[in-house]
């Protein structure tokens, strides 16, 4: 965490998740910049070693959402 | 993945799991803000980081 | 134990005479005493060197994946469920085995035995539950039931469930009050506590992979560890990559471990790496009431979907 600032990474489904993302976006509502968004194509292709992965380079929060 | 993280010593609100339909913005960013101030409290993460160098 | 190498040896060498099968994957003696050696036997002389004792304690499963032949393979009660693991996964087929089941009462820890005495261990032998023991300068009789492996005490499938043959009678079931009293101590204790647990668990690891190698669950062709883009484990002693190894290893076998205790066999370096599978083993047995290895027919818990799965971890 540097700058007092934390790193979450977030993995979101395409259909699901990173559709609300979007939609939060051109809705224009506020949320907390802390995440970092990583789209994947569909929860199933989520994998325990990309969460072990994202804690290895520094994350301080791993958020799975489909 | 949650039970064993924990088991090992990861503390529980870093990781969260949710469900979330591409209509329903508001719940993105009411878990968006959930999700952010649980791993804030925790504060920084130093377990399982790889140390560089 | 005696009985039961006579009649393992009778009933492969009968089934390779036969030609009911091509080879016979059992145990024969090791090299030292106090150890058994996994064999492939494709004769019925070579079926003569085989041999059942409380030394037989790898997982003979491992030795089925991907094999086409008829093979006969002596196996006890973990090494059953492994197998119908097999099946279940399409790394073998039922027609191309035949399962000689052992009921087993348990295996003995070397390492207990060993902690016992000064010097090497020159002589081993059982009779009856009791382990006559000798070295260069002491001999020792010991009750087995005092030196069973860790898995083994609380083990409550002795008996095979999958065979074509007993090579004797079904042993008496262990009935255990509580199997994962182990698992729920390390539970208990605070997130630092738990921590520092695990790092000192993993602080002698060489990261040989004996562990996995000897895992019977362990079959990719191309390993997480081994695989360099992306390149989830460093390959270095980094107690970080060490613990990622441990994480995903573990976290492989979710749901399939069989506790067998291959892995801790196998483990050069005395670690305790079952610490890892076991709160998987008892997490699968608690969320989805599912034990591995059991029924050939049913989809494992972690392959099928419920509409009653537990999803209160999902916001």
């Amino acid at each position: 965490m540097t700058e007092g600032k934390t790193k979450i990474v977030a993995f979101l489904c395409n259909w699901c998740s990173y559709g609300a993302a979007d939609l939060a976006g051109v809705s224009r509502l506020q949320y907390p910049s802390d995440t970092r968004v990583i789209r994947i194509p569909c929860t199933g292709r989520m994998s325990p070693e990309f969460i072990l992965s994202a804690f290895k380079e520094g994350a301080d929060g791993v958020w799975v959402s489909g | 993945m949650g039970n064993l993280l924990e088991h090992i010593g990861i503390e529980k609100d870093r990781l969260h799991f949710s469900w979330i339909s591409s209509a329903e913005a508001t719940k993105f960013v009411k878990v968006a803000k959930e999700v952010t101030e649980s791993v804030k409290a925790l504060g920084p993460n130093n377990r399982l980081v790889k140390k560089l160098g | 134990m005696d009985s039961l190498t006579d009649k393992i040896r009778t009933l492969c060498t009968g089934l390779l005479k036969d030609g009911k099968v091509d080879m016979i994957v059992g145990f024969k003696k090791g090299t030292i005493p106090m150890s058994s050696c996994p064999c492939v036997a494709r004769t019925p002389e070579q079926a003569k060197e085989l041999i059942w004792d409380s030394n037989c304690t790898l997982n003979l499963a491992n030795y089925l994946t991907n094999r086409k032949e008829k093979i006969g393979v002596v196996a006890k009660g973990c090494d059953s469920r492994n197998i119908v693991n097999h099946i279940i996964e399409n790394k073998v087929t039922r027609e191309n085995l035949y399962i000689i089941g052992v009921p087993c009462d348990g295996m003995v820890d070397k390492r207990k035995i060993r902690a016992l005495f000064n010097d090497d261990i020159t002589l081993f032998s059982e009779e009856n539950n009791k382990l006559f023991v000798e070295t260069a300068s002491e001999k020792k009789e010991l009750d087995k039931q005092d030196f069973l492996k860790n898995n083994c005490t609380t083990c409550i499938h002795r008996n095979p469930v999958i065979y074509d043959e007993l090579a004797a009678d079904p042993v008496e079931e262990q009935k255990i009050e509580n199997r994962f009293a182990d698992v729920i101590k390390i539970e208990n204790m605070s997130s630092d506590d738990k921590w520092n647990y695990f790092n000192d668990l993993i602080k002698d690891c060489i990261r040989c992979y004996a562990c996995r190698n000897a895992c019977p669950l362990c079959y990719c062709p191309t390993c997480f560890v081994d695989e360099s883009n992306p390149q989830w484990v460093g390959k270095g002693q980094d107690i970080n990559d060490v613990r990622t190894f441990h994480l995903l290893r573990a976290y492989h076998c979710a749901g399939r471990c069989t506790d067998c205790g291959a892995c801790e066999e196998a483990c050069p370096m005395d670690i305790h790496v079952r610490a890892f599978t076991r709160k998987l083993v008892k997490d699968s047995c608690e969320i989805f009431d599912w034990e591995p290895g059991l029924d050939p027919n049913k989809r494992p818990a972690l392959d099928t979907f419920n509409p009653d799965d537990p999803d209160g971890f999902i916001k």
